[in-house]
C-alpha cells in the first residue's frame, strides 16, 4: 500500500522543523516523522545496521583497526594549523587552489567567485554535506547559477525541497512509493516511475546532460592527505566520479577536520569507513584523486576550450573553535559512516528530521549543529538516550552519550533559574551547577530522593496497618487511589502517567537483607558486595533479595551495601556536576568493602553500565577508576564465575524442572548491559542448564531509562518498542508462548506495557531452580 | 594461503561484476570481448599499461570498435574497456589507474564496463594499496579508482545496478 505523501493539515514540512532550537519545534518535528518517515527510515536504517555488524565482523582486525584510525585522527586534529599549511604548500606546488574559509560565508563567497570568474551557468554536484552546512545551494541559486544535485538522494531532495535526514543516505526516510508520487506531482509525468529501475532511468536521463555540459563539478572529500593532496572519495553511483572529472573546473568542499597527515594513513579508513556506512568490504567507487587532473577536458561539440582548474575549498565554520573545545573536540574526529545513526533505536524510529539539524542528524550531530552553529541547535541532542549502543560501533571509538551528556548540561545552563525550582533542586541535593535545569530533568535525575521519601512514607503506611494508603503513596494504584498523584507528577514534572512505576516496596532491599543473618562464608569462599542501587532498593526488591539468596546458597561471602545513587541517572539528565557528586558517593561507600578484597555486584545493569564505563568521565582519577571497573560484574556474570572459580557445572547446581515458567524463554537483555558485554553469560548460562532461549535482535527496547517514563517521548518510546512486540510475537507464532525474562527496570516496564504479563529477572528464575 | 584468485573471483561475482578467466593472448582477448558485446555497436578502448600493449591488438580490429573517438562518441559509446593495475581478493574489487588517454571515460560513461586483469596483481584487502612495497610500488598511482562492481543506488528504494556509471561490469582475467 503506497503511504501518504499529501500532508494532513496537522503536519509539518520537514523543512518547517528543521531548526529545533526550541523543544515545541522537536516534539512537532518528532510527530511528523513518526506519521510520515518512520516506516522507510526504520527499513534502511535498519538494513544498514545488519550490513555493518556482518561487514565489520569480516575484518579480521577489526578493533585493532579502530584503535589506529582513532590514534590518526586524534594526532591529525592536534597537528591541524601545521597540516593545514603543508596541504596548501602541496597542492599549489601542483597548480591547485586552497581556500580556507573561515565561515559558512567565506565559503560561499569564494565558491561563487570561482563560478564568475569561469563564467559558470551549470553546477553539478556530487554528494556533499558539508555543501548543506554553508547552504551552499541557496548562495548558488540566488546568483542565477543552476545547480544540478546528481547524487539520487540529494536530487530527492533538490526536488522535495528538504533537509537530508542522513548522512549517508541523506533521504533514506523516503519510500519508494512516496518517491514516485514526488516525481509524478514535480515534473508532472505520466510515465509509470512504479519500480526502483524506472525511478532511477528518469533521474538518469535528467542528469546526463547536466554532467556533459556542467561547467564547475562540486564533491565533498571522504579524507585529504596533506603530504601528496590526494582526496578520498567513495561513493556508489558514479555521480561523484563525474563531478569530480567531466566538467573544466572541480571544486571540493571539505572541514577542515578531514585532513590527515599522509596517504598512507588512509588504509585503514578505506575498510572501516564502507564497512561501517553501508555494510560493504568497499562501496562500488573510491577515488583516490591528487587533482588537478592530467587529463584533457572533456570537450562536447559547441562546448568553448576550458583549462583544468581544481580549488579545494577548507571549512572552518566553528571547526577550530571546537578543536580547542574539551568536549566538542571529539567530534572532530567524526568520519561521516552513519555507523551512529543506524545502530540508535530512536533513530531507526524517526530519522534525522526528528533526530536531526539542518545538516547533521544523530547521536554525533548535535555536536555538529553545535559546533558549526548555536547549542541551541543542538536540542535534538535529547534524544539520545545514552543506551550506548552507538559506542562499540563508532569506527574511531567516539563516546557518543558522553558528548550529548554534556550537549544537555549546556542547555540545561541555559534555562535561567527560577527561585522556585532553584530550592526544589537544592532540595533533591543537585549540583549547584545544575540548578537551574528544567523540573522533569532535575526529578529523573534525582529520582533517589523522590524514591527514598516514596519508601519511606509507604513504609509507614504499612506500619499504620493502613494497606489503602500505602497502595496510594506506594504509586501502585496507578488508575485508582494513585491517580491524583500520578496527574500531578505529569503536570510537574512530566511523567507520564500511562507508564507504570515500579512500587515503592513495603521494606527496602537493605532494610529487608538486613533482617536475614548473613551466611558466614567458609575461608576461601568468593567475596562480594551486593550495591544497594536506587532501582533495586527502592523498586524491584524481590531480584535483590534472589541475588542475595542464590549467591549465598552458592556459598559467596555476600554483603550489602547501604543505598546510593551512582549517578546513572543524573548523568541521563545531563547533569554532570551532580553526576560527578553522585558517584564520587557510591565510590566512597563501596571503597571498604573493595579494600576487603570484595567483588561489587550490580543488579541494574545501567548502574552496572556507570562502574565498567561511564564513570570513566566524571572521576577524575582514572586509576580509581579501573579499580571499581575491573571488579564490577552483572549478578549472572557472578554466579558463573562463583560455579566456575568453585569447579561446580550450573547442572549440577540448578534443575530445570523447577521452573516456574517452563523451559522456553524469551530474554532481552538491556542495552547498556549488550554494549559492555555482560548480557552474554546469561544466554550462556540459561541454555547450559538447558533453557531454550531467544533473544531480541532490537538495539534496545525504547525505554532507555528515564526516556520512555517522559510524557514528550511517550510516542515515541512506545514506536521505537514495537519492534521489540513485533520480534516476540512473530517468534511466539513459530515457536510457541515464551516466558519473558529482562535484566533491566525500564525494560521490564516496556515488556509489561507490550504484553501485560509478568517479566522475571533472570537472576529469580535462577533462584527459583536452585537444587536445595 | 587462500588462493586470492578464487576468493578475489566470488567475491567480484557476489559485487555483481562477472568474472571470466581466459588465456592472456590477442585472440582469447578479441574472442571474450566480441562474446561480451553480443553485437553492440560503439566500442572504445584504452592503451594498457602493464600488460603488454598487443594484447589488445586482435579486440581492436572488431567490428563496432571506434579506433580515434571524438567527445561525442564518447558520450554515447556502449562499452568501454580498460586495464586494471590490481585486483582486491577480499571484496572483489578492481583498481584502475587514471590519467592515461580515455581511461577516465571508458572506466566510467558506458553502460558496459569489460576490465582486464591480470591474474598475478591480485591483492589481499584494500588497505594493502597503501603498502609500499604492495605490487613493487605501482599500487600508489598518483590517481585511482577502485570499483567493485556496477555503478548502484539504493535511494530509489529498491537497490538498483546501473546508475550514472556503467550498469555492467565484465572482469576478463588473464591466467
Amino acid at each position: 500500500m503506497a503511504e501518504p505523501f499529501t500532508k494532513s493539515a496537522a503536519v509539518e514540512v520537514p523543512r518547517d522543523v528543521a531548526n529545533k532550537s526550541d523543544k515545541k519545534r522537536l516534539l512537532r518535528a518528532i510527530r511528523m516523522a513518526l506519521e510520515i518517515e518512520s516506516p522507510a527510515v526504520r527499513r534502511n536504517t535498519q538494513e544498514f545496521n545488519r550490513g555493518r555488524y556482518a561487514a565489520t565482523a569480516a575484518i579480521p582486525d577489526y578493533d585493532a583497526l579502530k584503535d589506529r584510525a582513532r590514534a590518526i585522527k586524534d594526532k591529525s586534529i592536534a597537528q591541524l594549523p601545521e597540516l593545514i599549511q603543508t596541504l596548501k604548500t602541496t597542492l599549489r606546488a601542483r597548480g591547485g587552489h586552497v581556500f580556507v574559509a573561515a565561515t559558512a560565508e567565506d565559503a560561499c563567497r569564494y565558491i561563487l567567485d570561482v563560478c564568475h570568474w569561469r563564467a559558470a551557468k551549470l553546477v553539478v554536484k556530487g554528494k556533499t554535506i558539508t555543501s548543506e552546512e554553508i547552504h551552499l545551494n541557496r548562495v548558488l541559486e540566488a546568483d542565477g547559477i543552476e545547480v544540478a544535485e546528481s547524487d539520487l538522494a540529494e536530487f530527492i531532495l533538490q526536488v522535495a525541497d528538504e533537509q537530508p535526514s542522513h548522512f549517508v543516505g541523506p533521504a533514506l526516510h523516503y519510500s519508494r512509493e512516496r518517491i514516485t508520487a514526488l516525481f509524478k506531482r514535480k515534473f508532472k509525468t505520466d510515465l509509470p516511475l512504479d519500480t526502483g529501475e524506472a525511478l532511477t532511468r528518469f533521474a538518469r536521463e535528467k542528469l546526463r546532460n547536466k554532467f556533459l555540459y556542467a561547467d564547475v563539478g562540486i564533491t565533498g572529500a571522504n579524507l585529504i592527505a596533506a603530504d601528496t593532496g590526494t582526496i578520498m572519495l567513495v561513493e556508489s553511483e558514479g555521480n561523484i566520479r563525474m563531478s569530480s572529472f567531466l566538467p573544466p573546473v572541480h571544486i571540493a568542499i571539505s572541514g577542515v577536520e578531514k585532513i590527515i597527515p599522509t596517504r598512507r594513513e588512509m588504509a585503514p579508513f578505506v575498510e572501516l569507513l564502507p564497512a561501517s556506512a553501508t555494510g560493504q568490504g568497499l562501496a562500488v567507487y573510491t577515488s583516490f584523486l591528487s587533482p588537478p587532473l592530467t587529463d584533457p577536458v572533456f570537450l562536447l561539440p559547441g562546448k568553448p576550450a576550458k583549462e583544468r582548474e581544481f580549488h579545494l575549498v577548507l571549512i572552518d565554520n566553528g571547526r577550530m573553535k571546537m578543536r580547542e573545545d574539551p568536549v566538542l573536540r571529539e567530534a572532530l574526529d567524526c568520519i561521516r559512516c552513519g555507523a551512529c545513526l543506524n545502530s540508535c533505536a530512536n533513530f531507526q524510529t524517526v530519522g534525522g528530521h526528528a533526530f536531526g539539524g539542518e545538516a547533521y542528524s544523530g547521536g554525533i550531530g548535535g555536536a555538529w549543529e553545535a559546533g558549526t552553529g548555536k547549542l541551541e541547535n543542538a536540542r535534538f541532542s535529547e534524544l539520545c538516550t545514552g543506551c550506548t549502543r552507538c559506542v562499540n560501533q563508532c569506527p574511531v571509538r567516539i563516546d557518543i552519550p558522553w558528548l550529548n551528556a554534556n550537549l544537555g548540561d549546556r542547555l540545561n545552563r541555559t534555562e535561567g533559574r527560577a527561585p522556585l525550582r532553584a530550592a526544589a533542586a537544592r532540595l533533591l541535593g543537585a549540583a549547584n551547577e545544575d540548578r537551574s535545569s528544567a523540573a522533569s530533568k532535575l526529578f529523573f535525575g534525582n529520582y533517589h530522593y523522590f524514591a527514598k521519601w516514596g519508601a519511606r512514607l509507604t513504609a509507614i503506611a504499612h506500619s499504620f496497618n493502613n494497606p489503602d494508603l500505602a497502595r496510594t503513596v506506594s504509586l501502585s494504584d496507578t488508575e485508582g487511589r494513585s491517580k491524583p498523584m500520578r496527574i500531578a507528577l505529569e503536570r510537574w514534572v512530566g511523567l507520564d502517567r500511562r507508564r507504570v512505576l515500579p512500587a515503592f516496596p513495603k521494606s527496602t532491599l537493605v532494610k529487608t537483607v538486613k533482617k536475614v543473618a548473613p551466611a558466614a562464608g567458609k575461608g576461601k569462599a568468593p567475596k562480594a558486595v551486593l550495591f544497594a542501587e536506587v532501582f533495586t532498593n527502592y523498586g524491584m526488591v524481590q531480584r535483590g533479595v534472589a541475588t542475595v539468596d542464590l549467591l549465598r546458597a552458592l556459598g559467596t561471602d555476600l554483603v550489602v551495601s547501604e543505598c546510593a545513587p551512582e549517578g546513572r541517572a543524573a548523568l541521563s539528565q545531563g547533569l554532570i556536576a551532580t553526576a560527578k557528586a553522585h558517584a564520587k558517593r557510591a565510590m566512597a561507600e563501596l571503597d571498604r568493602y573493595v579494600t576487603e578484597g570484595r567483588d561489587i555486584v550490580v543488579i541494574e545493569p545501567s548502574s552496572l553500565a556507570m562502574f565498567r564505563r561511564d564513570m570513566k568521565q566524571l572521576l577524575d582519577n582514572k586509576d580509581r577508576f579501573e579499580r571499581f571497573r575491573s571488579r564490577a560484574f552483572d549478578p549472572v556474570e557472578y554466579v558463573n564465575k562463583v560455579l566456575e572459580k568453585t569447579g561446580r557445572n550450573p547442572t549440577d547446581v540448578f534443575d530445570i524442572s523447577r521452573s516456574p515458567v517452563g523451559t522456553d524463554l524469551y530474554f532481552h537483555a538491556h542495552c547498556q548491559q549488550k554494549t559492555i558485554g555482560a548480557d552474554a553469560p546469561t544466554t550462556n548460562l540459561l541454555r547450559e542448564i538447558g533453557f531454550d532461549v531467544l533473544t531480541t535482535e532490537v538495539e534496545c527496547c525504547g525505554m532507555a531509562g528515564s526516556f520512555g517514563y517522559k510524557t514528550d517521548y511517550y510516542d515515541l518510546s512506545m514506536a521505537v518498542g514495537a519492534d521489540l512486540f513485533n520480534q516476540i510475537i512473530q517468534q511466539e507464532r513459530s515457536t510457541g508462548p515464551r516466558a519473558l525474562i529482562a535484566s533491566g527496570t525500564s525494560c521490564t516496564e516496556q515488556l509489561h506495557a507490550g504484553f501485560d504479563r509478568p517479566v522475571m529477572h533472570p537472576i529469580e528464575l535462577l533462584a527459583a531452580i536452585l537444587k536445595r | 594461503m587462500p588462493d586470492l584468485t578464487a576468493v578475489f573471483e566470488q567475491n567480484a561475482i557476489d559485487a555483481a561484476a562477472g568474472v571470466w578467466r581466459i588465456e592472456r593472448t590477442p585472440l582469447a582477448v578479441r574472442s571474450a570481448i566480441e562474446r561480451a558485446c553480443d553485437g553492440l555497436k560503439n566500442i572504445v578502448m584504452s592503451d594498457a599499461e602493464f600488460l603488454p600493449p598487443q594484447i589488445l591488438a586482435g579486440a581492436r580490429g572488431l567490428a563496432g570498435v571506434i579506433l580515434k573517438p571524438d567527445e561525442e562518441q564518447l558520450a554515447t559509446a556502449a562499452v568501454g574497456v580498460t586495464e586494471a593495475f590490481a585486483g582486491i581478493a577480499s571484496t572483489g574489487s578492481i583498481c584502475v589507474s587514471l590519467g592515461r588517454p580515455l581511461v577516465g571515460v571508458t572506466s566510467l560513461l558506458m553502460p558496459l564496463h569489460i576490465v582486464l586483469l591480470p591474474s598475478e596483481r591480485i591483492i589481499g584487502r584494500p588497505r594493502d594499496l597503501f603498502d609500499p612495497t604492495c605490487l613493487n610500488g605501482d599500487a600508489l598511482k598518483r590517481n585511482i579508482v577502485v570499483i567493485t562492481g556496477p555503478s548502484a543506488t539504493a535511494d530509489m528504494g529498491p537497490l538498483v545496478r546501473g546508475v550514472h556509471g556503467p550498469h555492467r561490469l565484465l572482469i576478463l582475467l588473464l591466467e
